[in-house]
Parts: C-alpha cells; structure tokens; sequence
C-alpha cells in the first residue's frame, strides 16, 4: 500500500498540471507565462502541461489585480480544483495589487480571496522566475504532503 | 490454455505498452517542435498523480462510464490477444466508446455536449472504415478470426494496401490527432476545454486514460496485422505508421467536423471501395 | 391437441375481441384482455417444442373454412370498398375493386375446389412469430389498459372508446397468428387484410384530422401491397396450380421452374412484403401512424403487424434463393437501412426516430433475406425475435414518458433521469440492448454483417451500405441514451417514480426478457432457428459450443461476453453507487457556474442567472428529411422497377 502512495507522491511532483487564471492583468504577466510553454523555455520537460479547466489541474497560476467583478470566479475556479492542489500568484499585481492598488474597484492581490502558496514578484515576472516559482510551488505541496520541510522565502534577482 | 496465459499477459503488458506508447508520442511531437519534452515515462507520473486526487464528479454517470470504457477496451484488447473475431471486437470496443459518449451527455455542460457530439460525428466517420477493413480482411482470408490471420502466407499489406490508408484515417480519429481531433485533444486542451473529458477529473481521468491506452494498443495492433509474416516488418511498419501520424499531427491545424466527414469518411470509403473491389473481382 | 392450439391462437382472439367489444365496463376489461392475452400465450407455448406439422382443418364449427373464408374475405374487401367510398379515396376504391376483381376470377376460374391445400403450417419460423406476437404482443395489450385510460383522461373523452380499441388490437392478435400460420396463400391473404383494416382503424382512433389523413395514407399504401398479393396469387395459381406455401417452395427450386411464370409472383410477393413492412418507399405510412396510441405504435408497427411483410419475404426467400430476385431484394433492403438510418439521425421527435429505426431494422432483414444464405437467414430470424423485443419495449417506455411530461422530443427528455429515474433506466437499458454486445440485437448485427461478407453477389455494395447504417444507428441511439441520464448530483438517489401496475409490468418484464434472453441466444438459436435454417437451407448455419455461436467465418462468445461484461457493470456501478457526496461538483463554466432552485446554470450578464440550455447536432443539411427523402424514394422506386422489370 506504501509503495503505491510513495508512487502516487512521486507521480504529483512530476506531474503539476497548471490552470492559468487572467484576474484583470495587463497581459504582460500572461505573455511570460505562455513563453514558458513555448519550445525556448519548455516546462514540459518537468511535466508541466497548460490545461483548460480547474477540475484537470493541480497548480493555479493567477496573473493580475483581483477585483470586485472577477473574485467569485477565482473563488470558483479555486473550488473547482480537487486537492491536492496549490496557488502561485505571478507578478506585482497578483502579490499585492502592484500599481492599481489604490484603485476603488481593486480588492488588491489574489491572498485577498484565495490562500496563496507561492508569490513570484515581478512587473512582468520572468518565465525563470516563473519556472522557479512552479517548482517553489511543488516543494510547497512536498512539505504539505508530509515528505519535507516547508521551504524557506528565497529572493530571486 | 496457453493461448489465455498468453492473453492474459498481453493484457496485463498493455496498460505499460500503452503508456510508454504515449510517452513515446509526446517526446517525438517535443523534437519536432525544436524543444525537448518530458522523459517517456511522464503518462505514468500523470496517471499517478491523477490517481491520487480527491474524486470531483458532477452526477454518478460519469463514474459508470469511465469503469465500463475502461472495461470493455480491456476485454476487446483481451479478445485481440485470443485472436478472436475481428467484427466482435469492434463491437465490444464500442461499447467503451458509446459508454463515453454517454457519460459526457449526462452532464450539463456546454463543454461536455458539445464534445459529446463531436465525439458522435468522429464515430460515424471511423466506425464504416473499421467494419471495411474487417470485411476486406475476410475476403483476404476467408474469416473474420484473427487466428486465419496468422495461417496466411503473404502479408496483408499487399493485397489491401488502401484499406490500410483508411484505416489509417480511423486511427488518425482514434489516436485524436490533427486534423481529426475535434472532440478531445490531447495537446491543445483550449477549444473547447477538453471537449467529452471536461467534467472528469482526479481518478476517473485517469481511468479514461488507461482505456484510451488500450484502445491505441489495439488498434495499432490492428495495424501489425497486415504484416504478420516478419516481425522485423511489422514493428517497422508501426513505426513508419506512428511516426507518421505523429508528423502529420504536428503538422496539420484542427479541422471542422464537416470536413472531417468528407475528408475522412468520404476518401475513407472511396478508398475502402476501391480495394474490396478489387479483393472481390481477384 | 394442434387443433385447439390453432384454434386458441387464432380464433379465440375473436371470440376475445367480441367479449371485449360488447361487455362493456374497465373491471370487464381488465379481466377479458389480461385473460385472452394468456390464453394466446399459453397456446403459443403449448405449439413449442413440436416438429414441422402441417395441419389441415376442414371446418370450423361445421362450415367449410375455404368458402367460410373466402366469404369473409369479399365481405372484408366490400367494407373496405364502402369505407373508400365514404371517404371519397379514389385509390383505396380503385385499388379494392382491383383486389375483388382479381379475387373473383382466382375463387371462381382458377381455382380447383376439389384439391385440398393444408390450411396451416406450423415450424420453426412461424412459431417463433406466434411467440413473439402472443408474448410481447400480449404484454403491450396489458400496457395498453393503463396507458389507454390515462390517455382518454388527458383528451376528457366524453365516452370511452376503449371497447373499440380492445376490439381491433384483440382482433389484430389473432389475425396475426392466423397469417404467419398459414400454408395457404389465400387464406394467408384474407388474415393480411385484416390486419390493414385493424391498421387503419387503430391509426385513426382518436378521431382528428391527422389521424384520419394518415390512416388513409397507410389504408392505401397497404391496399398496394393488397393488389401485389391477388396478382401474385393468380399468377401462382395459374403457374404452379397450387397456392400451398410448401409445395410452391419445394418445387420453386427446381431448374425449369425458375421462369418469369413463377418469379414474377414472387416478386409481387415481396412487394406486398415491402408496403405492410413500410420500406422505401412507402416509408411514409408507418411515420405518419405515429399519431396513433402508443400501444398501437408498439404493437403494430414495430413488433408484429409490420414484421409480417418480412415474414412473408423471408418465408418465400428459399423460393427465389440464387437468383437476380434475391439479389434486387437484398439491395433493396440494404438501401433502405442505410437511408432510414440516415433519417432517423437526423430526427428529434422521439416517435419518429423509433418509427425509422424499425424500417431500418426490417430493411436490414429484408437484406438478409435476399442475401440467401443459410447464415443470412439465420441473421434474419434473430434480427426479428430480438427486435421486437427491444423496439417495443422502446415505444412503451416513449408512450409512458409521453404521458408524463407531454412531449415526445428528445430534446424534452434531458435530465428525464431526475424526474422519471426508473423509467429513464428502462429506457437506456433498452437502447443498449438495442445496439451494444452483448446482447442478442448485436449478436443479429454481427451474423448479419458476417453473411453479407459471405454473399454471393453484389457484396461490396452490400456491406458498404450496411456498414454505414450499422454506425448511424450507433449515433442516434448513443446521444438518446446519455441525455436522458443527466443528472447533476453524485449518487443514484431513491429512484422513486409512481407508475400503474399496467404500465410498470409490461416494462419490466419486456426489459427483463431482453436481459434474459440475450443470455440464452444460444438456446434461442438451437431452439427457434437452427431448425428453420435446417429445413429451408438445407445447411447448417453456425455451431454453438459452451456458449459460443460461431461457425468458419468468426465466433460469438456469447456466455463469456456477457459474464464479463457483466462482471465488470456491476463493478462499475457499485463504484458509482458509492460516490461521496463530497464529490459533488459543478460543471466546469468558466469559473461562473451557479445553480438555482434546482436548475444548473451559469451567472450570466447584468448578474442574471442564464440556465444551462443544449441540443444535438441533428445534421438537417445531411439527414434531415427534406433532404433525404426524395432522392431516397426515387432510388428505391427506381431499385423496385429494375427488381420487378428484372423478373420479365
């Protein structure tokens, strides 16, 4: 029974499937993330496949401010994906709001709505550092799998 | 007796072979298109990652139709191995597919009707070929029987070379690759989200998966048919065979469902046409 | 013994039918149709088991059946002749006079009083169609008791017309057992006429417009095939001096007897077969008769009355085997599968698409017939038994959903599975034992594919076209089926429906003699075809072993099929039995989906709830029937005429 959990394990972190959600971003975030599924950054190699709905995915990429109109369907899209599953919040305004912070229709970063494992900071955030930050997210996941400790915030130049 | 042990293994050996199969595809399409790609190994670890989340379904349908696609694709790759009747096997394989087709309908889904019922229209363009590369097949040998197959002196290949093109077509539609893939496929998961597998997630995708693995098991299988005489020539011809679908899938964009009818089914039967007449009139 | 048995099937159902008729009162009823009906089947069952006997009755009740009749057969065709007058139909007149034309000069020129022609005949074939009319047949009378009630509730009938309607379906029953029993041909003939008037008096039962316009049309289309029967009757009158179904088989094969004199009958024959069978193209009677009661949908036209005119054809198959008739015959019937099965994946409206199934259905017999091989006629014969099963099963379950929601669109029938979950379950299950393995209509499909790849002419023809209608029917059938079982929660729930007795009987039990029976096709096989193939082929067709059916060109493993099919159902259904309800989800809409009061849907524009909305693809430019039934009935009138012209 161990050995098909250990397998199951193995399978989860070789194996993140990632559903990209644009909660109001410029598209700047956006264009870094689809240059990471093309042939120069290839994050298939580790398994990474862009699908096309939440209830096929393990890892939720979320680009852009969050505002008042688009929460209920990140707050959906979150809901729609079975465990084990985890978040990345890609650029400035996916951590925190970025620029638009202040605006009065903002609610200012994806934490606000929905629990948040990874941030990856940036305006727009480099498919590197977004590559790092799904692989960030897979330890997240390890750790919350009981497998390893939770890693610690890394600053990437 | 023998003949079940070694049916028996064949089937155990077939969710493994499929899977490396799949691998095998995603790594070739990844060098085609100047990148690396996954190890060979990836559907396993996505198999098993499926395997392991938490079920999410929208009725019970669903999970009834993904154990009896899985079922009956098993039993008719278990029908191949025991080199039974050609036309049963068709039939029982049908039963996975009409099983899917009828899981995505169950669901009030935008996604999931419109892929049920473009999986419909891919059914109908395959399902004639199929019947008449089996009844070319029976011309050749006298019977529908797999094992009257193997008693035959000359290959297949030279006496149906274009039932071999249509059933080419049919596993264009079967492996759902361009252009023929407009009900679920297996790369671009956007058109419309993933069409018949939408509403599936966690274990019961995973199900789906293993019986799509034995579906492609065998109807390449089908495909090793027509050159039984050599091994060497038939594991070339399904290499050639797979490479080319892999090639011709990178290099064609999606079709409509209109044009697959035509394109598919209309040159399908002509060329179907064609060599049973010419089976018939030798 | 054989006499009471004849005599139970045939002619009790008319006593019945009086009862029924003229005791009125619904308790009267309940007791009369449920009692004939068993007495029907018993004597069917009672006729089971023996060999090939030819049973030749003199008199009934002291007058000579010959004259008794042919007596009533003018009388039958005077009615008719008085209805078309009423009617003002100058066909349905001109096509009577015809027949008491044709049938005067046969009776009192032709004929020979003196030689005596066996009156009955019965075997293996016949048999099997006296079980399956008394049998399903009966249960679909039963049916008939709580639906017809419900039906004249909804239509607030001042006065019941039940004991009309018990009148001709009772009627009918005994007619049909009469025809598929008969050795004589002319006796066969007055029984098929019957069976017209009962059509048309049933299809226009409810009295409205469209109910008579379409009775009309099935009055004379059928009145075509009437005058096809008194033509071929002569001719095999004159030719062959004997209307004896036997003795015209047995010497029909003879070298010197395959003459224009002899097939040209033949031909008129099958095409009497072709309009009661509503082939192409005559197709439109049978869709018209929709607007009948289901009972008579079922009944009728789709287990019995119609799977007379492939009775007929493949009765006299052995008569015209190996030659260009059987050929013409075979492609016909393959034409016809493959067009209907087009039109009816393009249809929406429920009744309709099961009306051109059944076309399709015979249209695949009449192939196998034509096709002529010992393998085909096996084919053949289990198409039918297994059909009618299923397909009337298919027509209660539409009549009793009908009844509940009021409408017979499929498109209405989505989520049928959350307001009607049992009936919903029967009706799938019937589709699935219409089209998948491992059940005994799969087990017909695949003999007849297998024998159409084994025959003797025009082969690639043949199965080019069957093999596109065998996936047409999988297209329709397969999106039916999933769109009654939407659902939107996990679990299969209580399952609760209210239904009458009458109505959940007969479905049950047509459901679970489809199960059953599929199981036994082996026994079904040895038992009802194997010794009707022996005597007309004259050669085995296949071979059954440990529940396998095979014989050189494949093999049917039908037991082990089933078992692990099965096994693997059952597995299937206890993991989905136990889905938690944890489970539960939504479908994927974008991240918008929102339910309210029950109904799944999305959160649409300004804030409103938009309810999910689908439908099928019915392909109109391609199937619809403005575009395929034109050109479909000038081929086929265009097939007939080569056919018919063929013979001359």
């Amino acid at each position: 029974m161990s050995l098909i959990k250990d397998w199951i394990n193995k399978g989860r972190l070789k194996s993140p499937w990632v559903v990209h959600f644009d909660c109001g971003s410029c598209n700047g975030c956006d264009i870094e993330v689809l240059a990471c599924l093309t042939p120069v950054f290839d994050v298939e190699r580790f398994g990474i496949i862009n699908v096309g709905n939440p209830k096929h995915a393990d890892v939720l990429l979320v680009t852009g401010t969050v505002n008042h109109r688009n929460k209920k369907v990140l707050k959906n899209i979150y809901d729609q994906m079975p465990d084990p599953k985890a978040v990345i919040a890609i650029g400035a305004c996916g951590s925190s709001g970025g620029v638009f912070r202040e605006c009065y229709n903002v609610v200012g970063g994806v934490d606000q709505v929905i629990p948040v494992d990874v941030y990856v900071p940036g305006c727009p955030a480099k498919p590197e550092a977004i590559i790092d930050g799904v692989v960030t997210a897979l330890e997240v996941v390890k750790a919350k799998l009981g497998l390893a400790e939770m890693p610690k915030v890394t600053v990437i130049e | 007796m023998f003949k079940l042990i070694l049916a028996l293994i064949g089937l155990a050996a077939t969710p493994v072979l499929g899977g490396l199969i799949a691998g095998l595809d995603r790594r070739i399409t990844a060098r085609l298109q100047s990148r690396f790609g996954p190890p060979i190994l990836q559907p396993f670890y996505d198999v098993l990652k499926l395997l392991g989340k938490a079920p999410m379904v929208v009725n019970s349908w669903q999970v009834l139709c993904a154990y009896i696609y899985v079922v009956s694709s098993a039993l008719a790759v278990f029908l191949f191995f025991m080199q039974g009747d050609l036309l049963l096997l068709f039939f029982v394989m049908t039963v996975g597919a009409v099983f899917q087709v009828v899981g995505a309908l169950s669901v009030n889904s935008p996604y999931s009707q419109v892929g049920a019922q473009r999986e419909l229209i891919q059914m109908l363009a395959y399902e004639p070929l199929i019947i008449l590369v089996f009844v070319g097949i029976s011309m050749a040998t006298g019977s529908f029987m797999i094992s009257d197959v193997y008693a035959l002196e000359k290959p297949l290949l030279t006496q149906m070379p274009f039932l071999f093109i249509a059933l080419g077509y049919a596993l264009t539609i079967k492996l759902r690759k361009s252009p023929f893939d407009i009900s679920a496929c297996h790369h671009a998961h956007q058109e419309i989200v993933r069409g018949v597998l939408t509403e599936y997630s966690g274990p019961h995708l995973a199900l789906l998966e293993i019986g799509h693995w034995f579906d492609v098991v065998l109807i390449l299988g089908l495909c090793t048919l027509f050159w039984h005489t050599s091994l060497t020539g038939m594991l070339l011809l399904l290499a050639v065979t797979y490479f080319i679908e892999v090639l011709i899938d990178n290099i064609t964009a999606r079709m409509t469902w209109q044009w697959m009818l035509k394109g598919a089914l209309g040159v399908g039967l002509v060329l179907s046409m064609f060599n049973i007449l010419w089976l018939y009139v030798s | 013994m054989l006499d009471t048995l004849v005599f139970g099937c045939v002619a009790f159902p008319l006593l019945a039918a009086l009862a029924v008729y003229f005791v009125r009162g619904e308790a009267a009823r309940r007791l009369i149709v449920p009692g004939a009906v068993a007495v029907t089947a018993l004597s069917a069952l009672g006729m089971a088991g023996s060999g090939p006997i030819m049973f030749a009755p003199k008199s009934f009740l002291g007058i000579g059946l010959d004259g008794l009749i042919a007596f009533l057969d003018f009388a039958l065709l005077f009615y008719i002749l008085y209805l078309g007058t009423k009617m003002r139909h100058l066909l349905i007149m001109g096509m009577t006079v015809l027949q008491i034309v044709g049938l005067i000069y046969l009776e009192f020129f032709l004929m020979d009083h003196g030689a005596t022609v066996p009156g009955f005949y019965v075997d293996s074939l016949s048999l099997t169609m006296v079980l399956i009319i008394s049998f399903v047949g009966g249960l679909i009378c039963v049916y008939g008791l709580g639906y017809m009630k419900e039906h004249e509730e909804h239509l607030h009938l001042p006065q019941t017309k039940q004991p009309r309607f018990f009148f001709f379906v009772v009627l009918f029953l005994g007619a049909m057992n009469g025809l598929v029993l008969s050795n004589n041909l002319a006796w066969m003939y007055f029984f098929w006429e019957i069976t017209t008037l009962c059509s048309f008096m049933l299809i226009g039962h409810d009295g409205t417009d469209e109910a008579k316009t379409n009775a009309t049309r099935a009055l004379w289309m059928n009145m075509v095939g009437g005058v096809a029967f008194v033509f071929a009757l002569l001719f095999l009158q004159k030719g062959m001096g004997t209307l004896s179904v036997q003795d015209i088989l047995a010497r029909a094969v003879e070298p010197e007897m395959r003459t224009t004199a002899v097939l040209l009958p033949m031909a008129m024959l099958c095409l009497a077969g072709f309009t009661k069978s509503a082939q192409l193209p005559f197709q439109s009677w049978l869709c018209g008769a929709m607007v009948a009661p289901t009972p008579v949908s079922a009944l009728l036209h789709s287990s019995t009355m119609v799977k007379a005119g492939v009775y007929l054809i493949l009765r006299m198959a052995p008569g015209y085997a190996g030659t260009a008739l059987s050929t013409g015959v075979a492609l016909f019937g393959a034409f016809t599968f493959i067009v209907t099965s087009a039109l009816a994946a393009g249809q929406s409206n429920g009744k309709k698409i099961l009306a051109y199934s059944t076309i399709a259905n015979l249209g695949l017999i009449v192939a196998c017939a034509g096709i002529n091989t010992a393998a085909s006629v096996a084919a053949a014969m289990m198409l039918i038994i297994f059909h009618a099963i299923s397909k009337g099963l298919l027509f209660l379950c539409v009549g009793a959903i009908e009844q509940k929601i009021g409408s017979r669109n499929i498109e209405d029938m989505r989520n049928l599975f959350e307001r009607m979950p049992r009936t919903a379950v029967i009706t799938v299950i019937g589709i699935v034992t219409m089209m998948l393995p491992p059940f005994g209509m799969l087990i017909a499909k695949w003999m007849a594919i297998e024998s159409a790849a084994g025959a003797m002419s025009a082969m690639p023809l043949l199965v080019i076209m069957i093999a596109l209608g065998s996936a047409l029917t999988v297209l329709f059938w397969a999106r039916w089926a999933g769109i009654m079982l939407g659902s939107s929660r996990p679990g299969f729930g209580p399952m609760q429906e209210e239904q009458d007795i009458t109505i959940r009987l007969p479905l049950v039990s047509l459901v679970g003699g489809a199960l059953v029976l599929s199981l036994l096709a082996p026994f079904v096989y040895t038992g009802l075809v194997e010794p009707a193939i022996a005597m007309y082929a004259k050669a085995s067709a296949y071979g059954v072993s440990i529940g396998t059916i095979g014989n050189t060109m494949g093999a049917f493993a039908v037991y082990p099929l089933y078992l692990l099919l099965g096994a693997g159902f059952y597995y299937a259904w206890r993991a989905a039995r136990n889905t938690p309800d944890s489970a539960a989800s939504l479908p994927y809409m974008g991240g918008s989906q929102m339910t309210q009061d029950g109904v799944v849907g999305f959160n649409g524009p300004m804030n409103q709830f938009v309810p999910n909305a689908a439908g099928n693809y019915y392909l109109e430019k391609l199937f619809g029937e403005a575009q395929l039934t034109k050109p479909g009935n000038v081929v086929a009138i265009v097939l007939l005429i080569l056919m018919i012209g063929g013979m001359l």
